[in-house]
């Protein structure tokens, strides 16, 4: 059966060709690489090579971002990338995501000219695999305390401290890497092979299984110089890459519900229970309206911010509705979608129980869902509320 | 010098047809795609240009719905995109082939590829009657062809195997579906494709006559549905299974 993607609302008609035909190039590769190979994949916990070869052949990484080599797409078609990669699997959007708007974007926006020229086109060619360490054990929801720190030793930095759970970090060429510089976060270049700098796996996931997560060593690690990069200081810096991958993340979840979506509407239309599809009991309908209703909704909040990020118009909160929504809905839905599937519904014939697993870790990161809820709760009151002190 | 690549926009093969009131509802079909053995001969196409054989000049007959699959077409490679806009299923095979005769003509190239029948009509008779209108030689169901001076050697599934034809141009080739990888787009030939200008034509501009169709579709139908699938459970229903597949579907 062919995939028909749920667009309810036709939000395919206020796409421009460029933009389809970007979609519909995502969707045929996602149909033909990631589908047939995803459990594999998940089940030995890779990230295929070849994807990575293929995805930057396609040209994709970086969507949005203009000049060295980058694609220079609108944020719409960058949208619709995440949606498709994440149709297939939250893992494939993570890789992308992290790529573009977490590694790519920190050195597009702030890197010096020769960062730029030396690590962009190689980055949206996929050549070079780029990853973002902010987190840490200790400091996740505020990373504004982490612990690593730089030291300026004269002719080089040295870098000490420990990043956790940080995607591609042991495929990664390059890291970007934010750590405090006399007690002010900064970011910096760390290079595979840097002396003092290890990046081994983690394990163990039950969650995003297709996609690589690390944690990032560095013991008295030395690096050159020129690799701080100078245009960002503060929090600030780590925070404005966040905004592009979660706006691309209100997209994916979009990719992953509609793949949900499908596989209920399939599977309740063929099982028949006390005589009848199940697809014709009302119960399971108003399941199958709720899901309809959800994503119609969630796309076009993420087709709107699209359009306030191509023109420049959106706020930070924006985008924070915006993620936290679509992965909360996306998340019910696969759970809903699970329930409508059985038995069936645990098997790895269907991709509902790998949707749901994957969700839970999207719902955690580029900050978790209460955390959005407290970015909106302080620009609704005025009144921060993450912490207890003033 | 150049190749021409006919190239026929037809459903895709996944989307759902529906025939109200005796004719295939088009505004119902959801996707529309090049016909896949015609991607073979503008993959084929592209890889001769790669080879140093002048442009590839994508051409091709339908209503204004059909220029996308030129688009298509330019974001893997090809040069020029001609559209000879018609009505949709107003012509014959012979108007078509007429038309795009002319069309081939005014792109000046000698090497004419296209698909060895259309996903939707099935007829496979484009190639042969452009041959044909033009003069040039033709070899059909081809997998691969290089090129050698002015021969062109193409390989084709004969009755004993694979056939190696050598033809001197000006020929067309029609295509079969061969081991040849299709190329995928990328950003970057999506946004070149995006730039190219399509160029066009009518029958008028072509100065072919189409107001005499020698056929006339009277009706559509949709083919009768498949009976159910049958379904055996348990080692009693072994003997049952294998006299069918013996005896029904003679397969063993
Ligand atoms: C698969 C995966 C990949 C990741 N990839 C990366 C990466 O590439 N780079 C990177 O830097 N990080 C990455 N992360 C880390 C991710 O960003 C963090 O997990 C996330 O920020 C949450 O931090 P935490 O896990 O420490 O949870 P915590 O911050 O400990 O939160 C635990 C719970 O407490 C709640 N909570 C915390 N503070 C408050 C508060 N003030 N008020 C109310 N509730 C609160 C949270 O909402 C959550 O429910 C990844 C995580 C996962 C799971």
């Amino acid at each position: 059966m062919a995939y028909e993607a749920l667009d309810f609302y036709d939000i395919d008609s206020l796409l421009t060709e460029e933009e389809r035909m970007v979609r519909d190039m995502v969707r045929d590769w996602v149909e033909e690489r990631v589908l047939p190979n995803i459990e594999d994949a998940c089940r030995d916990g890779i990230f295929p090579d070849e994807w990575r070869v293929e995805i930057g052949e396609m040209g994709i990484l970086g969507a949005p971002l203009k000049g060295y080599g980058c694609p220079g797409l609108s944020y719409i078609a960058y949208g619709l990338i995440c949606q498709e990669l994440e149709r297939g699997d939250s893992g494939v959007r993570s890789f992308a995501s992290v790529q573009g708007s977490l590694a790519m974007y920190p050195i597009w926006d702030f890197g010096s000219e020769e960062q730029k020229e030396k690590y962009l086109s190689g980055m949206a060619k996929g050549e070079l695999v780029g990853c973002f360490g902010l987190t840490e054990p200790d400091y996740g929801s505020n990373p504004g305390d982490m612990i690593t720190r730089a030291e300026d030793r004269g002719d080089h930095f040295l870098l000490n401290g420990a990043k956790m759970w940080i995607t591609n970090g042991t495929i990664a060429d390059i890291a970007v890497v934010w750590a405090k510089l006399e007690g002010v976060i900064r970011g910096f270049i760390v290079e595979k092979g840097d002396e003092g700098f290890s990046a081994p796996e983690m394990k163990g996931k039950h969650s995003l299984k297709a996609s690589v997560t690390s944690e990032l060593v560095f013991q008295d690690c030395k690096i050159p110089k020129d690799r701080l990069i100078p245009g960002v200081k503060g929090i600030r810096g780590p925070l404005s890459c966040l905004n592009n991958a979660r706006y691309g993340i209100s997209w994916g979840a979009i990719g992953a519900a509609q793949s949900c979506f499908n596989s209920a509407r399939e599977y309740s239309l063929s099982r028949i229970q006390f005589g009848h599809p199940i697809a014709s009991f009302q119960l399971v309908q108003n399941k199958l309206s709720w899901m309809l209703r959800e994503i119609t909704k969630g796309q076009l909040l993420a087709y709107h911010m699209g359009k306030k990020k191509d023109d420049g118009s959106w706020i930070p909160e924006q985008i924070s509705l915006a993620k936290m929504n679509n992965v909360d809905m996306a998340l019910e839905i696969a759970r809903m979608s699970r329930d409508i599937h059985g038995a069936n519904g645990i098997l790895d014939e269907y991709p509902v129980m790998r949707h749901m697993a994957n969700l839970e870790s999207v719902k955690t990161y580029e900050g978790t869902h209460d955390i959005h809820n407290l970015i909106l709760g302080r620009h609704i009151t005025g009144i921060q509320s993450f912490t207890r002190e003033p | 010098m150049g190749v021409a690549v006919l190239l026929k926009q037809v459903p895709d093969t996944t989307a759902k047809i529906s025939v109200t009131g005796g004719r295939v509802d088009e505004s119902s079909i959801t996707k529309w795609s090049i016909s896949p053995y015609d991607e073979y001969a503008l993959e084929n196409a592209i890889k001769l240009k790669e080879s140093g054989y002048g442009d590839v000049v994508v051409i091709t007959c339908g209503p204004a719905r059909a220029s996308k699959c030129l688009t298509e077409a330019a974001a893997v490679g090809a040069d020029k995109l001609i559209h000879v806009v018609t009505e949709s299923g107003s012509l014959d095979s012979i108007q078509i082939q007429a038309l795009l005769s002319a069309a081939v003509k005014e792109s000046s190239c000698d090497v004419v590829m296209c698909g060895k029948q259309a996903a939707d009509t099935n007829s496979g008779s484009t190639g042969p009657g452009v041959a044909s209108a033009l003069g040039y030689s033709c070899v059909g169901a081809v997998t691969e062809v290089s090129i050698e001076g002015n021969v062109i050697s193409a390989t084709r599934l004969g009755p004993l195997g694979l056939e190696e034809v050598e033809v001197e141009t000006p020929c067309v080739f029609t295509f079969d579906k061969g081991d040849t990888e299709l190329r995928r787009p990328n950003v970057r030939g999506i946004m070149m494709a995006k730039k190219k200008p399509i160029d066009s034509l009518t029958s008028d501009d072509l100065g072919v006559d189409t107001s005499n169709s020698m056929v006339s579709v009277e009706s559509h139908s949709s083919p009768p549905e498949k009976p159910p699938g049958q379904k055996f459970v348990g080692a009693e229903s072994v003997p049952a299974v294998v006299n069918m597949l013996r005896n029904d579907a003679n397969v063993i």
